[in-house]
């Protein structure tokens, strides 16, 4: 079924029902919906109502303390350097794990790949094996490579990704063959026909995992929390940790303060992206 | 097939850096956990004794272990069911062709970019025991609502911060799923009030079924493993072990103690079995759909 | 779209950059190549710019030595790390470990004693005795006193009053913290009476301040404790009496750590029990008058032994050069000055450790015009030297702790029968123990 074309045929069966429930409808559902946003939204607002407040806190008027509270969270936990060191993870697993399961994908479409099915049932093997059955062992690897406390340790166990490697393979089945050949013809390598044709005709899905992988990865908790000792690494969702279970009395506006910031780049890239990923969806769920 | 480029070695070149990540960071020590499952073992002092299958007797003998066993379903089923229900209403109300609603779209995916641990920080403020505004508003209602001093009360409250953070993702998938629906299904069956339901049921669910598959799995997921930090900075598995789920207990024994890396490993097998039932259920149910975390 | 994603990504990378530029540059302009000592602590926010503002005095008059501090996170996970990162041969040179961790870190085979540190210089009788007491095994001290604390009671004066009592007058008995904790919530002063910061601790502290032996080996101070006593007559005395003042609405459970702090300064509950250390940031956050007291005491038991001291000590990581270790302890004598304990007392609330520090105060006056932070001190030298009050020493305390701290909330919160609730915890712990001995080699 195709996503985008809406059906012409429409069958107006609701409107011999009555002109006036036709009318009033829009208007009742627009109250409910407003309704919906507001209760869902309400926890985040609240939270930035206290971000301004300092002292005792809980009533929904706002303080004035709101550049103080950043500026504290920013200084006592260090959420500049923080956020720093998030954006570096972030950006660096989305990233690659965007080049290594495009590269992978386009290897196991556009090549004759001996053992691919075993390959591919390998990569599929990550699905089972999410970071908790292995936490232990894979700690210990990263003692091993003497990887604690640096953005390798943070980054690279995160790079396989079967979910980009489908993605990307079942994205690249859809692309005319014709496309391929012609490129062949024109002479052009396999590394010319990636980058100028295959990644272009694929950015919907590079938006939508990147959103994906940013979001995931900037939202980790577990693992920076074994694997960051220190501030150079430290990653934000512990700075909020840190924050909470400070001091002998803990700041709430401070606390709501700092995770107000760091709300925000993952909002940032959520905001832009989500058309990607809504179509980047919509595209993948034409295969169930 | 797709199959135009002659090189023979490129294609492995491509696929190396996938394939050895896939062997070192997960089958290795997916291996090594099935091995320090049979061992004591104490890391600092590098010595191992070897247990046999003690440790998963152990495990399954343990009232703190079958507590957490009982606690993470409790959750998850609680977090799974009342976040699907939720956002596919929203979704389904988001998505009438009506003028002006393209900004709910928006507005209702935004806790999509929330970690579990700072919608904990926020729950916990909303519904403080002293200072929560939600506290109040119960209480004006006559519920008595403290999380820190009963068990109910502290599964409901991480429940409902880990409800509120999945809202977004399920919205956005349900919203992706509903565009393949015809808009006239969709208007049809809200405007005509009696039959609503009926039709809802009877066109939009079945269309929606693979994406509902989908996301139970994925929230299953999510309750089970990556509320780890909603836990870590709220409750810490109280009162008593009310809310001490199976990913915490995993961290407080193979992180917190140094005798009891064997004990952590057999659970990490355990979590394995679990999952590995879950992706069957995928796989037998929606063959060639992706994850997407 | 697409050049919105590059938009986004060349932002995002702009991003990254000015942020590095921004972030303070670590390197140091060094010219001789100064000896850099890394030195691992718990203290966040507030304690961690003290920390920082002793590390920063001692660097600037030692320019041959680079102290580099670095918070690395909650005690618990501290003491994970370091062990990981000795183990991985990237052990910070100092290391902060609070009192939970002092028997891992002395079989861990990981650590130089303070007294090897120093080259036998080490003068023990400067620091004040129980927090010497706590910290030496077989009268030689391990690890270099640092952040010392107790529990002890705090509580509103102006709640006490309003509920008709007298506020001078806090009590001295569970009794009397119960017939005041009735007379508080009765008359509507507050809706609750009291509440506790690390509950499993203060239950330690009963056990130290009653002269109660809480494991075997003398608390595990003569050998490897292999069974623990929460659960005796005594331990689940002090539980039923705290399971009473729940039932009868009195006792706010306030979580493990310090989330009882907030509404206490709130005026939620007139009493805390919690550590000393909080003392300074209490004191800034009331608006009421705050008073302080020693740990009430259980009726029927004698009030013998000590405080159990709590808190942390700094450990010296095995496997540093001969030049490293002389910079360490350099490190270590500077913080033991006299004014430097002194700073640190003053700006944290945790004790002085020197004998040389309290004279100090005392001479300047200090504790006349603080005699809140005078409680604290009055309490640990009350009682008497014994084997109990020392503190008991744990294989793996830090699950023990949970496990004790899990079974207090299933007594005060869920009504588990005290005795079950203990029994089912040492035979856990006790296991705990059991596989700790088995590999300690």
């Amino acid at each position: 079924m195709s996503a985008v074309t809406a059906s012409t045929t429409t069958t107006r069966t609701g409107l011999r029902e009555g002109e006036l429930r036709h009318r009033l409808y829009p208007i009742v559902m627009h109250a409910i919906m407003l309704t919906a946003v507001l209760l869902v939204t309400f926890p985040l607002i609240y939270a930035i109502i206290l971000s301004t407040q300092s002292g005792a806190l809980g009533s929904l008027r706002p303080g004035p303390a709101l550049l103080d509270n950043v500026q504290r969270a920013w200084d006592s936990a260090k959420m500049g350097l923080l956020m720093r060191n998030t954006l570096i993870v972030a950006l660096a697993v989305a990233i690659g794990k965007i080049i290594l399961s495009l590269l992978g994908a386009f290897a196991l479409i556009y090549f004759r790949v001996r053992f691919g099915g075993l390959i591919m049932a390998l990569v599929m093997l990550t699905h089972l094996l999410p970071l908790p059955v292995r936490i232990v062992p894979t700690y210990e690897l990263l003692t091993e490579f003497g990887w604690v406390d640096t953005f390798w340790g943070l980054t690279i166990p995160f790079f396989a990704s079967a979910t980009g490697l489908l993605l990307f393979q079942q994205f690249f089945r859809t692309v005319p063959t014709d496309l391929a050949d012609a490129a062949r013809v024109d002479g052009a390598g396999p590394f010319r026909f990636l980058v100028s044709i295959l990644i272009p005709v694929s950015r919907t899905n590079i938006g939508a995992l990147f959103l994906i992988e940013f979001v995931y990865m900037w939202n980790q908790y577990l693992w920076p929390l074994l694997v960051a000792n220190s501030d150079s690494t430290r990653q934000v969702q512990i700075g909020i940790k840190q924050l909470v279970a400070s001091d002998a009395v803990i700041e709430w506006g401070v606390v709501m303060a700092g995770s107000m910031m760091v709300i925000i780049p993952p909002l940032v890239v959520l905001l832009t992206l989500q058309r990607s990923l809504m179509t980047g969806l919509t595209g993948a769920t034409e295969d169930l | 097939m797709n199959i135009v480029f002659p090189n023979r070695i490129l294609p492995y070149l491509l696929l190396a850096p996938s394939i050895l990540l896939v062997l070192i960071f997960f089958l290795y020590p997916a291996v090594q956990s099935v091995d320090l499952s049979l061992y004591l073992v104490n890391r600092v002092r590098d010595v191992k004794v070897y247990v046999g299958m003690e440790n998963f007797q152990r495990l399954f003998e343990s009232d703190a272990y079958l507590n957490s066993l009982q606690v993470t379903g409790l959750f998850t089923l609680t977090v799974v069911v009342s976040a699907l229900v939720i956002s596919l209403a929203l979704a389904v109300g988001a998505s009438q062709p009506i003028r002006g609603f393209g900004v709910y779209r928006t507005l209702l995916i935004w806790t999509y970019a929330l970690s579990p641990a700072i919608a904990g920080v926020i729950w916990a403020l909303l519904t403080d025991p002293a200072i929560g505004v939600l506290t109040e508003v119960l209480e004006s209602f006559g519920i008595a609502f403290n999380w820190r001093r009963s068990n109910t009360d502290a599964l409901l409250f991480v429940a409902m911060a880990a409800t509120w953070k999945i809202l977004g993702y399920d919205i956005l998938f349900f919203l992706a799923g509903l565009k393949n629906i015809p808009r006239d299904v969709l208007e049809a069956a809200a405007i005509d009030g009696a039959g609503a339901w009926l039709r809802f049921r009877r066109m939009v669910l079945p269309l929606l079924r693979p994406t509902i598959l989908f996301l139970v799995i994925m929230n299953t997921l999510y309750a089970s493993f990556e509320t780890f930090g909603l836990i870590d900075i709220t409750t810490q598995g109280g009162p008593g072990r009310a809310t001490d789920l199976l990913i915490y207990r995993l961290y407080l024994d193979g992180f917190r103690s140094s005798s009891r890396i064997g004990l952590a490993s057999a659970q990490s097998i355990v979590l394995l079995l679990m999952v590995a039932t879950l992706t069957i259920i995928q796989y037998r149910f929606i063959s060639r759909r992706t994850f997407y975390q | 779209m697409s050049k919105v994603v590059r938009r986004m990504l060349v932002t995002a990378l702009l991003v990254v950059v000015a942020l590095s530029l921004a972030a303070p540059s670590l390197s140091v302009t060094a010219q001789d190549e100064p000896v850099t000592i890394n030195f691992w602590h718990a203290m966040s926010g507030s304690r961690g710019e003290v920390v920082q503002a002793q590390v920063d005095e001692f660097n600037a008059a030692n320019p041959d030595i680079n102290v580099v501090a670095e918070f690395s996170g909650s005690y618990a996970e501290t003491l994970t790390k370091a062990l990981a990162a000795y183990s991985a041969g990237e052990a910070p040179d100092i290391v902060q470990v609070y009192e939970v961790g002092t028997r891992t870190m002395l079989d861990s085979g990981a650590i130089v004693p303070v007294m090897e540190v120093s080259g036998g210089e080490l003068d023990q009788s400067q620091f004040v005795r129980p927090i010497l007491n706590y910290y030496a095994i077989d009268d030689e001290l391990r690890c270099m006193p640092f952040n010392s604390s107790t529990a002890m009671l705090y509580y509103n004066k102006d709640l006490f009053e309003a509920a008709g009592l007298d506020p001078e007058q806090p009590p001295q008995t569970f009794s009397e913290v119960f017939e005041m904790g009735r007379q508080i919530v009765d008359s509507g002063a507050a809706p609750y009476a009291i509440s506790f910061g690390w509950p499993a601790w203060i239950l330690e502290q009963m056990f130290g301040m009653h002269d109660q032996l809480l494991a075997d080996a003398d608390g595990g101070r003569t050998g490897l404790a292999s069974e623990i006593y929460f659960n005796s007559e005594f331990g689940v005395q002090v539980l039923t009496e705290w399971q009473r003042w729940a039932d009868e609405g009195l006792l706010f459970y306030g979580g493990r750590e310090y989330s009882a702090n907030d509404p206490f300064i709130a005026g939620e509950f007139a009493m805390l029990a919690q550590s000393t250390s909080s003392l300074g940031g209490i004191e800034n956050a009331v608006e009421f008058e705050l008073g302080t007291a020693f740990l009430p005491a259980l009726d029927g038991y004698e009030r013998t032994g000590n405080n159990v001291v709590g808190g942390g000590c700094l450990w010296t990581m095995a496997g540093q050069t001969e030049e490293e270790y002389d910079a360490v302890w350099r490190f270590y004598q500077f913080l033991s000055q006299t004014d430097q304990s002194v700073f640190w007392h003053k700006e944290t609330g945790y004790f002085p450790a020197t004998n040389a520090a309290v004279d100090a105060l005392e001479e300047e006056g200090w504790f006349d015009e603080n005699p809140n932070f005078r409680t604290a001190f009055d309490q640990i030298l009350a009682g008497n030297d014994t084997v109990a009050s020392r503190g008991v020493l744990l294989g793996d305390f830090v699950i023990i702790r949970d496990i004790v701290g899990a079974a207090i909330e299933d007594a005060v919160v869920n009504g588990v029968d005290p005795q079950e609730a203990l029994d089912a915890a040492v035979e856990e712990s006790n296991q705990v123990l059991e596989d700790y001995a088995a590999l300690a080699g």
